[in-house]
């Protein structure tokens, strides 16, 4: 293997080891983003992170929002040569919700009418709701209206796989040499640990627009290590970088610098399972006691978006019923004192997070702002899965989330559902917000909906299931070479819409 | 020669099984599971993973199967790399590891003894006091602190040297120095006292008496002697090397074994770890019957210790 460059080569620091390059049996965001130049689904990206037709040149809904009719597109083909049809679909959706595939993340296409009992084994693969009329044409029923099935097909669940080279090769399809694509890229190599190479793909639809010939995505999961070999020109890209390092990043090399804030929720859940959390005046009193903006303008400071709505600000169309409110300790006391906590019996709580030196100091903050009101905070951190397993479970007092993901409301207010599972980490249920939510599920008319899930938020955040706190932040080093880059809150880059400048820009090492 | 190497072996077959019985166990005893993900899993599908894993089985009939299949050579599915197996992923890092550890082996070994040898030659002057300062130093400093001090100054400030990476000859000097240099500090402070001690000897002075040159005693009659601590000191140091290229291929993403054992061991992919640790078991027991070998050919005593 050659030490340098290749003349167009897209060197991109991944963030970690992919752990599949199966579409349906994907899970990580990491994952995504190499999928997502292998495979085009129905709807893709376009460069700003917007839905753009992808496979499917134009789609129709039918006036009840049951049935989507999709038209794909004629020059579609795999990277074989062999043309994509609706039946490549139809084998690709069945083998997504098939229990014996056992995709982690099926569920995102529950949507589908007879996807759910489908991927518990209740119904045959036959019962789901995908048909294809014709070549060219895939039909879709949904169990219940969903406008949001466009942005929810650009996930790796909802692309195509080739039916004539899984039905022969079975599981080992998916490794190098093997893969066959749809998208702009295919598969060339994977080292494990190390990287995974994709080149172009000659037979995709617009190949001609395609102008990086190669693109290696490098499995660097250490920060450190990775802003080191960016900093050493090893890498064009890195998604993120040590939070101490910004400042000079900013000094010395603002062009290298994309910040875009992440469709994402970071926010305390209480367990109102149990004592004292249970009681929502305490709920509200620790609610209160917080200041938001001190949080992410003072020790954050990395550009994080505070919000008092447990929808992300940059969710487009939903304007949220809950106001930004300033911290108010005083009514927090009065509040803790009325709850029968005081000075002689103090209330002492564990604060669960996540292990890290950058996220240690927002919880760090919390903890001093709860004992200015006369709270005892016990931080307990551990690593990321631990964590969240521990969540799940109910195994905790008051803990830091976090939800990341689309474009819709509906996508975070969810969580707080009675029937949400175990992501409803606090175990909330209140009949109210469930009936709105239902309601709002059972609505077609997109306006219609999103009133009903800002009432549904404003009932539920009344008494303070959840603590929003901010939406991250994408800090991105880009070398100026790279061109066709938009910071976009999807965090979303695809390979096929970016180029290399030909001449070495020199001097520009930060 | 024969009982005893059949004896250890046997002994370390049985040390094996016990690595890996308490292995087996103690990864499946820590908290969280290999399919905890950035992302929720619903129970049915959680139970789909959990059947196509035998998770559901009773933990002596998964320790059964497991033993089962190692018989076999086979060391299972990885639970969260979904498209290679425990052996594709070992048999790819493993030879990444021991190209790592055998070179840095070696420079420990060349750089040790040479300048621990040299430095005994003139005890107490300043070569000798600055090798000592440097064992010192070297010995004092982990890999974790001079592997990115290395990265910075050669890769980051002067871009002789690649930060990073698996991707050629290159890419191996930096993560091979910064290995080596604490093991070669301690087998530089082993020979140095080893040379001192022997140069005191009888025979030497005889020789010196002889008016043999000073190098040829050294070569000749101190060295052999002299390398008798140095050699059983090697099995530990391997041992410990290969723990070592742990933290250097994570600093250097060296898709090495230890990489895949620490990505492995975060992510609690059952079969990876068990399967890595049986590897580095199999290492350390196989390097140490090694030196104790080379051990009962320099000096025949010890196989009777």
């Amino acid at each position: 293997m050659p030490a340098f460059a290749f003349a167009a080569e897209l060197r991109i620091g991944n963030g970690g080891e992919p752990l599949t390059l199966d579409p349906h049996r994907y899970n990580l965001n990491l994952e995504e983003k190499i999928l997502g130049d292998l495979f085009e689904g129905l709807t893709a990206h376009d460069a700003r992170g917007r839905i753009v037709p992808g496979a499917a040149e134009s789609w129709t809904t039918s006036a009840d929002g049951l049935t989507w009719t999709f038209a794909l597109r004629e020059d579609g083909r795999w990277a074989d040569g062999a043309p994509v049809t609706a039946e490549d679909f139809v084998f690709s959706f069945r083998r997504l919700l098939d229990p014996r595939t056992a995709a982690s993340l099926a569920y995102f296409l529950y949507a589908i009418d007879g996807a759910e009992e489908v991927n518990n084994g209740a119904a045959p693969l036959e019962r789901l709701g995908v048909t294809a009329p014709d070549a060219l044409t895939l039909r879709v029923r949904l169990r219940e209206p969903f406008p949001f099935l466009a942005e929810r097909l650009i996930y790796p669940t909802g692309f195509p796989v080739p039916k004539h080279v899984v039905a022969k090769l079975g599981d080992d399809w998916v490794k190098p040499g093997n893969m066959v694509t749809n998208g702009a890229y295919t598969l060339a190599d994977w080292q494990p640990q190390a990287f995974v190479r994709a080149i172009r793909n000659p037979h995709f639809r617009a190949a001609e627009s395609v102008r990086v010939d190669t693109v290696t995505y490098f499995s660097t999961d250490d920060r450190n290590a990775a802003y080191n070999r960016y900093l050493a020109g090893e890498l064009d890209v890195i998604g993120d970088f040590p939070l101490g390092e910004l400042a000079r990043v900013r000094r010395e090399a603002p062009a290298h610098l994309h910040v875009a804030p992440l469709l994402s929720m970071m926010y305390l859940v209480f367990n109102t399972a149990e004592a004292p959390f249970a009681d929502a005046r305490v709920r509200r009193a620790l609610a209160l006691a917080l200041d938001r903006r001190r949080i992410t303008e003072q020790v954050l400071r990395g550009g994080e978006v505070a919000s008092a709505s447990f929808v992300p600000p940059m969710v487009a169309g939903y304007d949220s019923a809950v106001a930004q409110s300033a911290a108010d300790p005083p009514a927090a006391r009065a509040l803790l004192r009325e709850a029968g906590y005081h000075a002689g019996n103090p209330l002492a709580v564990t604060l669960r997070h996540i292990a890290g030196a950058d996220n240690k100091k927002a919880q760090v903050a919390i903890a001093a702002m709860w004992n200015a009101i006369g709270v005892r905070t016990e931080l307990h951190h551990a690593e990321l899965n631990a964590h969240f397993a521990a969540l799940r479970q109910g195994d905790f007092q008051v803990a830091q989330a976090g939800w990341f993901g689309e474009n819709n409301p509906e996508h975070y207010l969810e969580l707080l559902m009675s029937t949400a599972g175990d992501v409803n980490y606090g175990r909330f249920a209140d009949p109210e917000v469930d009936a709105l939510m239902q309601e709002a599920k059972r609505t077609a008319d997109v306006a219609e909906r999103v009133a009903l899930l800002r009432r549904a938020e404003a009932v539920a955040l009344a008494t303070h299931p959840v603590v929003p706190l901010y939406s991250v932040t994408v800090r991105s080093l880009v070398h100026p070479r790279v061109a066709g880059w938009h910071a976009n809150a999807r965090n979303t880059h695809p390979a096929r819409y970016l180029w290399l400048r030909s001449e070495k820009a020199k001097g520009t090492r930060p | 020669m024969a009982r005893y190497l059949l004896r250890r072996i046997a002994f370390s077959l049985v040390t094996l099984w016990a690595v890996v019985t308490v292995a087996f166990f103690l990864v499946r005893a820590a908290p969280g599971g290999p399919f905890d993900g950035e992302r929720r899993l619903p129970p049915s599908v959680e139970a789909n993973l959990r059947a196509a894993y035998h998770l559901d089985d009773p933990l002596p009939r998964q320790y059964g199967r497991y033993l089962a299949m190692l018989v076999g050579g086979d060391l299972g599915p990885s639970f969260r790399s979904k498209d290679f197996s425990v052996n594709e992923l070992i048999g790819r890092g493993l030879p990444v590891s021991l190209v790592l550890g055998g070179l840095a082996f070696l420079l420990a070994l060349a750089a040790g003894v040479g300048a621990g040898t040299w430095a005994a030659c003139a005890k107490d002057r300043p070569r000798d006091r600055l090798v000592t300062i440097w064992a010192t130093l070297g010995l004092a400093l982990p890999p974790i602190i001079v592997a990115p001090a290395l990265v910075l100054l050669f890769a980051v400030g002067l871009g002789w040297l690649p930060a990073g990476g698996h991707q050629g000859a290159r890419h191996f000097v930096l993560p091979v120095v910064a290995l080596a240099l604490p093991h070669a500090a301690a087998f530089a402070r082993l020979a140095r006292g080893a040379v001192i001690e022997v140069l005191a000897r009888p025979h030497v002075l005889t020789a010196r008496a002889k008016g043999l040159p000073g190098r040829r005693i050294v070569v000749r009659h101190v060295l052999p002697s002299a390398l008798l601590p140095v050699v059983s000191f090697a099995g530990p140091a391997a041992a410990a090397l290969l723990a070592g290229s742990m933290v250097i291929e994570q600093v250097f993403s060296l898709p090495g074994l230890g990489r895949h054992f620490v990505q492995g061991a975060l992510n609690r992919d059952y079969t990876l770890v068990t399967g890595a640790v049986i590897v580095y078991a199999a290492l350390v027991l196989g390097l140490n019957l090694l030196a104790d070998i080379c051990l009962v050919r320099l000096d025949r005593r010890a196989s009777h210790a």
